[in-house]
């Protein structure tokens, strides 16, 4: 018995020391790091070389786990569940100007991307509910609009995770891309001054 | 006695739970090395190797926010990038005193105050701001500025609105990544700006 409360003790004053040294909460980086990516595509960059020419349209903050040799979509990311587009917080996104997406009317603002990935296609939802961790939470009555587009194969695989904006005749598409696949939510806007 | 154990053994597990959630400053820089692969093949866009971050206060409210949902806005939240020393002088050497510094890299450091907050005597009206120093050896001057979505590089000094003098502290662990990160105090919150060998609070009232 006496043995068994010096083995308590011991780890007590273990886990006591690891307490302090968690004390200043200096946090560490993450395994996958965030990113941002906004449209016009660089616009930072563009803004202190005086070349803007397109307003401040939309910004995507999200964070990038990677392969590291698992199999992404199907396990990792399991079909038919939502996912955060990301890691750690829900990937976020605001729009500077209203938008429109599958026919929707999107009112300037943040809102929280959400996915749910099948092998051929993918769901996109944009949700109202912003500052969040990851999908736990999620809750359908918050969409603000949800699209499903097709999957897209990629000739090579990319390892992170990766979100960018890309110009199309159209308007603009939001590309995501992990693994060997790729999806595109298309998004147009016209109010702009 | 059964109640002592329990009472051992839940305080264990919580600090085993916080270790694994808010790893000591000894793990930060052991991993760093490793901790992100340059990769060539990605055809969309390549790892920063200064990755962004984001801190909230409250600290970690969106995993608060599972637990509580009716938490309100937080506070503030600090979205910057996080350089590391990789072996390099930093502060009077590859960041030179006396010239502004945008707390980061790459994009401008962004603030965001979701509630107006007082710093010293002046009031800070909610909104977003980027902030920038101006490094000393004992002190930095830490202004927020109006020019938000820029990077990082030029000052628009006209854009100015508030500018706080604090001093320098040197830290036990130099630190290899540059570390930002809200602490709690009587008054409100000290930003904690971190790295290497030293740190500088900006105190926020609320």
């Amino acid at each position: 018995m006496k043995k068994i409360l010096l083995f308590s003790f011991s780890l007590f004053a273990i886990a006591l020391v690891h307490a302090q040294q968690n004390g200043a909460k200096l946090p560490a980086l993450d395994k996958s790091p965030m990113d941002m990516v906004y449209y016009p595509v660089n616009y930072p960059i563009l803004k202190i070389q005086d070349k803007i020419t397109q307003p401040l349209i939309s910004r995507v903050i999200y964070s990038r786990p990677q392969k590291a040799n698992r199999i992404v979509f199907g396990e990792l990311v399991e079909y038919g569940q939502v996912w955060r587009l990301g890691a750690n917080e829900a990937t976020e996104i605001e729009f500077f100007q209203n938008v429109r997406i599958a026919n929707k009317n999107i009112p300037k603002g943040k809102y929280t991307l959400f996915a749910i990935v099948n092998p051929d296609k993918w769901t996109l939802i944009l949700n109202k509910e912003t500052d969040v961790w990851g999908a736990f939470k999620y809750d359908e009555k918050k969409d603000v609009v949800r699209t499903t587009v097709p999957v897209q194969k990629l000739p090579e695989s990319a390892d992170a995770f990766s979100i960018v904006f890309e110009k199309v005749t159209s308007g603009v598409n939001l590309v995501f891309a992990w693994d060997d696949v790729k999806v595109a939510m298309p998004f147009t806007f016209t109010d702009i001054k | 006695m059964k109640l002592f154990f329990l009472l051992v053994y839940s305080i264990l597990w919580i600090s085993c739970n916080r270790q694994s959630k808010e790893p000591s400053s000894n793990i930060i820089i052991g991993r760093d090395t490793n901790v992100f692969r340059p990769e060539v093949a990605n055809p969309y866009v390549s790892q920063d190797i200064s990755p962004v971050d984001i801190s909230y206060y409250p600290v970690d409210y969106p995993v608060q926010k599972m637990t509580d949902p009716s938490i309100p806005l937080p506070v503030a939240r600090i979205i910057y990038s996080r350089p590391q020393r990789q072996g390099r002088s930093i502060f009077g050497s590859l960041l030179k005193f006396g010239e502004p510094w945008r707390l980061g890299a790459n994009e401008a450091t962004e603030i965001e105050l979701f509630q107006t907050v007082r710093s010293g005597k002046q009031t800070l009206n909610k909104g977003r701001y980027i902030l920038y120093c101006i490094p000393q050896a004992d002190k930095w001057t830490i202004h927020f500025n109006t020019n938000i979505y820029s990077w990082g590089l030029t000052q628009h000094k006209e854009l100015n609105v508030y500018a706080i003098e604090v001093p320098v502290q040197k830290i036990v662990n130099p630190l290899e990544y540059f570390t930002i990160v809200f602490q709690k105090t009587d008054a409100g919150a000290d930003v904690i700006f971190a790295w290497d060998e030293v740190e500088a609070r900006l105190p926020l009232i609320f």
